[in-house]
């Protein structure tokens, strides 16, 4: 139940990262909109590890073996897609500097020197 | 307005996509065979109180020099942007005396939190890449604290070469010394739960932690926009 | 065996390093970066040759000493042997090109250049699905990075399209990741693939899906690659190389690996991107002028083609389909790369101004290669690739791909060979400079010579190869080497080598090839005498000459249909470079090169049709279609084919611009002697499969009409020309039909009428080609009424032009009139009277292009400009002489050859062959003497003469004086000269006949392409938020095609 709450949130996150993308003019609103979407994203991805009453995948000694651990898998994941999510961010912003620096503008119509 | 329509006419379908998926989920009630190894089999091979760190370090250790790459390509573009486009910025309305002091107090209290945090990522929650950001939030702090002052990009560059080396250079000592590039069982799996256990781990983390650190730190000088610069560009 | 770990560990490490290295200076970044690719491409060389020799296993390679699904493995077999080892040499090479250009950049574009290498080979090896897209993400993110190298708005905001469009994908992609290790327990490419049932197929399906058309994504299908492109036409063409060769062909083979992990499920829907972004691309590219964004555009629609194929040999199950998909790969990888480097060499933006190229007139030999191979051309790998392709396909019976596949590929040959006309003709301007470095030339040259190189292995590895006959080829090859002597050792060299290969052949080839050896060897030695009259080395002109020939003495050698095919392309390739050279024959070549490559392509689909139904690659088997249900499309597909080299009415467009145009010694080669192949293909085909119908209509029937027509057409075309050339060149599309009528007869008679006048027209064409080649070269221009009375000054031309007309128009007491002869008795036997008719009547018609010919040239008074004139170079006069001479031989002696080709054809039409006895010759309807018929002609003709002569005696010559215009100058004084618009009596009767309904046809369709390819492209509105958009589209799209949702 909690990861379908969890998975549920994290699609919504998904659309509404989307649907800024989609919509918005402004690079910054356009990059905003990812990091909501990549967020969503990682939600999804934590929730697909989730087991009921089980607790975190760290071991404090070796006789409790036994006891339910969620998933390690997902939250290795999500910590790779994490730092890649913010590589891309930090590269997008980066990119969205040098193009108000070079244009003067943020609008992304603004940007269609290639085109056909 | 009618891009928003269908906007929303597109990603109601694509919802649709998603939900397909989320109509036949079912939570899993006990771990499948990959991950009940890494939980079951993990302390007796690695030694590493954290599962998750076993995973990121060792085995997917090659994900994890993957992401350290991103990393890096990313800090070595927006490097090539600035070295494009020197300009110098008009100087800023410095911090406050009292930012600057709270900046200068807190700045090493952070950075041994950061050192702490990927030190002991084989133990608890945290590694290289929390430490790392930890450890790049404290010079950002300094920067906003202090907005013309100039630092040196060079030391962090050479933090960051030497530690991803060092990094690629573990990996083969797992190659030739174990079973596997970025086998961590170059050194004994020590005590479990010890801060010297669970073999190469906690040094590949600490690498980790100081390349993302240098990474994070130069990609926010880049932005910052007064670092010096490696190599002058005239033309 | 060095670890393949290293191809990763060696290019990080590096670009780690090099951050120490930063203050080291330019050589040591570019030390460090080229060492390291180079390493890298020696491992997986090693790799490569060890697994393709069987030397090493193919090896898993575990990482952190756990073995998979625990850890991380990679895998190196043969794909990934070969495939690294394609990428780490691009990405080398690519390095090498842009040392100069990356001079000021500091370390940064080494450090991009590893680390997008490392990603690049992580993609290739890794078998885990979440590890492959962390690579995924490497390389997009340094990719990113190379496309901003100058840092300009442009390429920002091309870089910045580029990573949103792959940051929402990978985003969709991780979805897909996470469902799918749900679904499947494991991350492990291969346990999957394992596991997935088909209930968890179902279950799991959203999952799979979206790694699917994540990776689908990024291999940028159209119409959700505008990001793509733009990248391609902003980035350096260094980068746009290795986009091309390395990062498209690792996301290939990524697809590759999630298509198979998926079983079966998403073959159709790749089958179908595939082929819509093949030939959407290809249609789109047509109106495309920045050279740049063009090789995107070619790019992209060529990754479609092998996604298209790579699902079409999966999906069919296709024996050695990975081995088509390699060629295919390698040729598109360095062909495009080697454009790329082209283009950074010349660096202009418009495909019109590459006429620059020509300061570095080597250069065209790396740009042609490139481009045919691109296009499947021999001797490429992609050619013997295709050739598979097509064979399996035609088996299995996928019409449809074959069809679009080839039809596709046409497209693509009309942007790619308008690109290299331009390059060709035009001329830069005069204060431009080309520079060049040796960095810059290596990687050229270098994907030049491995296409060729490529080519060899490529034919052994195809599975219904056959032996080619591989010394032709090599003597082409060898051609190149000797470019740099004079023109007048490279004609000796030629010459001797087509005489020592070509006179054992005549002794030993038998059958009716040997009528064809015999025009085209005696051919070849004779039209290249006047290339004597040459000065310089004239660059370009003896490989495409060696090429022409060599395929067109492939073709009578072939013994099984790949090395037919392979020899007529290169015959096509030839002759269109030959055609090229002419003045103003750019736009003439390149429809000329349509044309045949579409009858190449059909003759493909016949031969793989062929192979289907017989499973022989034989061409004496070709027979045993006839039995098969195929047997009336195949002889339908080969006789079109054909047809375009014969240029029969319909196909005849190319033809005159091409023959009219081409240089003085190569219009007999192309009128004389090329045209010929037609004509032999024709009948192999008709020998092979006889009478065939479709429906109630007889294939023959219909050829018969075509001929006829053609005839008419041509000549009554040919009498309407005031340009020399051209007139001489409709002639020839009249003469092959009458050709094609005889041997749409499909009877002994019609046959050796059409063999025979095809040996006549090789003569008679031959010479007057030569002869009015001969009076250009004089006059310096081709129109008729710009000459006059020029018998005096160039009395043997008169008299070879004398000699030809008359063989032509079929008259007694010439050669002709056997053929003509023979012919009718042909038509009254078949009974194809209305037919006949129309032959009987351009017969006619040809009188008076003939008449027009001799009478305007010759006769009348000479123009004042022309007092000076010389006759012809003995070059041009000394094959006239040697043809006339063989003319009058078969003239006087017709027996001596009608004969054999009578009972060449015997072999295969029996019935009502003539029966001869010495000279005369006997059919059931009548009998013919030709001897008899020359003496009682020279008889009368010497009577005739001298009493002319004695009558005449006191005849003196008028001499010319200034015609003086009254009141007025005309505003086009040539129009005023009796010999403009000759005919415009006739105009008026048969006017109808000009009107240019094939012209308007094919017109009609490529105004059509452009139109729609101009319509389309308006998708790529520029917007990075319109891609996006795009992008969210086509996946929902596609989901909704896949499940039916429409």
């Amino acid at each position: 139940m909690t990861s379908t709450i969890a998975m549920t949130t994290g699609i919504l996150l998904v659309l509404i990262g989307l649907f800024a993308i989609l919509t918005q003019k402004d690079l910054i609103r356009i990059i905003v909109g990812f990091s909501i979407f990549d967020i969503g994203v990682h939600v999804i991805m934590i929730s697909i590890g989730y087991i009921s009453d089980a607790t975190a995948p760290i071991i404090e000694n070796l006789s409790q073996l036994g006891q339910s651990y969620v998933d390690p898998v997902p939250q290795a994941l999500v910590l790779t897609a994490i730092v890649i999510g913010l590589g891309i961010s930090a590269f997008m912003l980066t990119f969205a500097v040098f193009m108000f620096k070079k244009r003067g503008s943020l609008d992304i119509n603004s940007f269609r020197d290639l085109k056909w | 307005m009618i891009k928003k329509a269908l906007a929303v006419l597109l990603l109601a379908q694509l919802c649709t996509i998603l939900f397909s998926f989320l109509s036949v989920y079912q939570e899993p009630t006990s771990l499948n065979a990959v991950s009940s190894h890494y939980i079951h089999n993990e302390p007796k091979e690695l030694g590493a109180a954290n599962a998750v760190t076993a995973v990121v370090v060792t085995y997917r250790g090659l994900d994890t020099l993957g992401e350290v790459t991103i990393l890096f390509a990313a800090s070595v573009v927006v490097g090539l942007l600035m070295f494009l486009h020197k300009n110098e910025s008009a100087p800023r309305r410095d911090g406050s005396e009292l930012l600057k002091t709270g900046a200068s107090l807190l700045f090493p209290l952070i950075l041994l939190f950061g050192a702490y945090v990927f030190i002991n990522g084989h133990l608890s929650p945290g590694g290289g890449f929390q430490g790392g950001a930890i450890i790049a939030s404290a010079l950002m702090l300094t920067i906003l604290a202090n907005p013309n002052r100039h630092v040196g990009h060079g030391f962090f560059w050479a933090i960051e070469s030497i530690s991803g080396f060092v990094f690629v250079l573990l990996g083969i000592a797992g190659l030739v010394l174990a079973g596997g590039f970025l086998d961590s069982r170059v050194l004994p799996p020590g005590t479990f739960g010890h801060v010297a256990s669970a073999g190469l781990i906690p040094v590949i983390y600490i690498f980790v932690g100081l390349k993302v650190g240098a990474e994070l730190s130069s990609v926010v000088l880049s932005l910052h926009g007064k670092s010096e610069g490696g190599v002058q560009h005239h033309d | 065996m060095v670890e393949p770990v290293y191809l990763i560990v060696v290019a990080l490490g590096a670009a780690f390093s090099l951050g120490l290295l930063r203050k080291a200076g330019f050589v040591m970044h570019h030390l460090v970066l080229l060492l390291s690719l180079a390493t890298m491409t020696a491992i997986s060389a090693q790799w490569t040759v060890g697994l393709f020799t069987g030397s090493v296993s193919p090896a898993a390679i575990p990482t952190a000493g756990f073995s998979p699904p625990i850890s991380i493995n990679l895998q190196m077999g043969k794909t990934e042997g070969f495939l690294t080892l394609l990428v780490n040499l691009s990405v080398f090479l690519s390095s090498l090109f842009m040392i100069k250009t990356v001079k000021r950049r500091s370390v940064y574009v080494p450090m991009l250049m590893l680390v997008f290498a490392s990603g690049l080979n992580g993609i290739i090896m890794t078998r885990d699905l979440f590890n492959l897209f962390v690579f995924i993400e490497i390389m997009s993110i340094a990719l990113a990075g190379l496309i901003v190298l100058n840092g300009d708005i442009q390429q920002l905001g091309a870089g910045f399209k580029y990573i949103l469009a792959g940051a929402l994908t990978s985003g969709l992609m991780l979805i897909g990741i996470i469902f799918t290790y749900h679904t499947t327990g494991s991350l492990n490419i291969d346990t999957i693939a394992n596991a997935l049932t088909p209930e968890l197929k179902a279950v799991g399906y959203a999952g799979l899906f979206l790694i699917f058309i994540g990776v689908l994504i990024e291999l940028k299908p159209f119409p959700v690659n505008g990001f793509g492109l733009d990248v391609y036409e902003s980035a350096h063409p260094a980068v746009g190389a290795v986009v091309s060769a390395g990062a498209a062909t690792a996301t290939l083979y990524a697809f590759a690996k999630i298509a198979i992990m998926s079983g079966d499920l998403f073959l159709e829907l790749s089958m179908v991107v595939g082929a819509v972004t093949f030939v959407g691309m290809n249609v789109v590219a047509l109106q495309q002028k920045i050279a740049n964004r063009l090789l995107g555009y070619s790019s992209l629609s060529q990754v479609g083609l092998l996604v298209l194929v790579w699902s079409l040999v999966k999906w069919q199950n296709i024996a050695n389909g990975d081995l088509i998909v390699l060629g295919l790969l390698v040729t598109h990888a360095f062909a495009k790369a080697t454009l790329f480097w082209l283009s950074g060499i010349i660096q202009k933006e418009k495909i019109e101004d590459w006429g620059i190229i020509k300061q570095r007139i080597y250069l065209l030999f790396p740009f042609a290669i490139a481009l045919l191979a691109l296009i499947g051309l021999p001797p490429f790998p992609s050619f013997f690739a295709k050739w598979e392709l097509i064979m399996a396909l035609a088996a299995n019976q996928s019409h449809l791909a074959i069809a679009l596949i080839l039809g596709g590929s046409l497209v693509e040959a009309v942007y790619l060979m308008r690109w290299f006309g331009h390059a060709f003709k035009n001329t830069a301007a005069e204060d431009e400079t080309l520079s060049v470095s040796f960095c810059q030339l290596l990687p050229v040259f270098a994907g030049g010579l491995l296409l060729i190189g490529l080519g060899y292995p490529a034919s052994l590895l195809s599975a219904t190869a056959s032996p080619i006959p591989w010394m032709l080829t090599a003597f082409v090859l060898f051609t190149f080497a000797m470019e740099f002597l004079p023109a007048k050792i490279k004609n000796i060299i030629v010459m001797a080598a087509i005489a020592w290969y070509g006179y054992p052949l005549l002794t030993t080839i038998g059958g009716y090839r040997v009528i064809f050896a015999g025009i085209f060897v005696i051919g070849a030695l004779v039209t290249m005498i006047p290339g004597f009259s040459h000065k310089g080395n004239r660059l370009g002109f003896y490989p495409s000459l060696t090429m022409m020939f060599a395929g067109l003495i492939g073709i009578i050698e072939a013994k099984e249909t790949m090395s037919f095919f392979f020899y007529w392309e290169m015959m096509t390739v030839g002759s269109y470079f030959l055609i090229l050279r002419g003045k103003n024959s750019k736009p003439h070549a390149l429809s000329y090169f349509l044309f045949s490559l579409g009858g190449a392509y059909l003759i493909l689909a016949a031969f793989g049709y062929s192979f289907g139904q017989t499973t022989s690659v034989s061409l004496d088997t070709l027979s045993q279609v006839a039995s098969t249900p195929y047997a009336a499309l195949v002889m339908l597909f080969l006789s079109i084919g054909f047809m375009t080299k014969t240029a029969s009415v319909g196909l005849h467009i190319w033809l005159p611009g091409a023959h009219a145009e081409a240089e003085s010694d190569v219009s007999p080669m192309v009128s004389g002697i090329l045209l010929k192949a037609g004509i032999f293909g024709l009948l192999m085909t008709f020998i092979a499969l006889g009478d065939q119908k479709i429906g109630f209509v007889d294939i023959a029937y219909v050829l018969s009409w075509v001929g006829a027509i053609s005839a008419l057409v041509g000549n009554y075309l040919a009498a309407m020309q005031e340009d020399a050339k051209r007139l001489l060149a409709y002639s020839s599309v009249g003469q092959m039909g009458y050709a094609l009528f005889g041997l749409s007869l499909m009877s002994h008679l019609g046959w050796l009428g059409a063999l025979s006048l095809s040996v006549i027209h090789f003569t008679y064409k031959v010479i007057l080609f030569l002869a009015v080649g001969g009076i250009v070269y004089r006059l310096k221009t081709k129109n008729m009424y710009e000459m006059g009375g020029l018998i005096r000054k160039m009395p043997i031309t008169f008299f070879a032009v004398l000699v030809s007309i008359i063989a032509l128009s079929g008259i007694p007491p010439l050669a002709g009139f056997g053929g003509r002869w023979v012919a009718y008795n042909a038509v009254i036997e078949k009974g194809w009277m209305l037919q006949g008719a129309i032959i009987g009547f351009s017969g006619i018609i040809a009188f008076l292009y003939l008449f027009r010919l001799i009478h305007t040239i010759f006769l009348g008074q000479l123009k004042d400009a022309h007092r000076k004139v010389k006759e012809a170079p003995l070059p041009f006069l000394l094959p006239q002489m040697l043809l006339i001479g063989l003319v009058m031989f078969l003239s006087s002696r017709p027996h001596t050859f009608l004969a054999p080709i009578g009972e060449i054809v015997k072999e295969f039409k029996p019935d009502g062959a003539l029966t001869w006895t010495g000279p005369l010759a006997q059919s059931h309807l009548g009998y013919w003497d030709g001897v008899m018929v020359m003496w009682v002609f020279m008889g009368l003709f010497a009577a005739n003469f001298a009493l002319l002569f004695i009558m005449n005696r006191r005849a003196q010559p008028v001499k010319q004086f200034n015609i003086v215009y009254a009141a007025e100058r005309p505003a086009r004084p040539e129009t005023t000269h009796f010999a403009y618009n000759f005919f415009a009596p006739y105009r008026r009767a048969l006017g109808f006949l000009e009107y240019p309904l094939a012209t308007h046809f094919f017109d009609g369709i490529t105004d059509f392409l452009h139109a729609a390819a101009g319509f389309i492209r308006r998708l790529y509105t520029g917007n990075g938020q319109t891609y996006l958009f795009q992008i969210v589209a086509f996946v929902v799209v596609v989901f909704l095609l896949a499940n039916g949702g429409f």
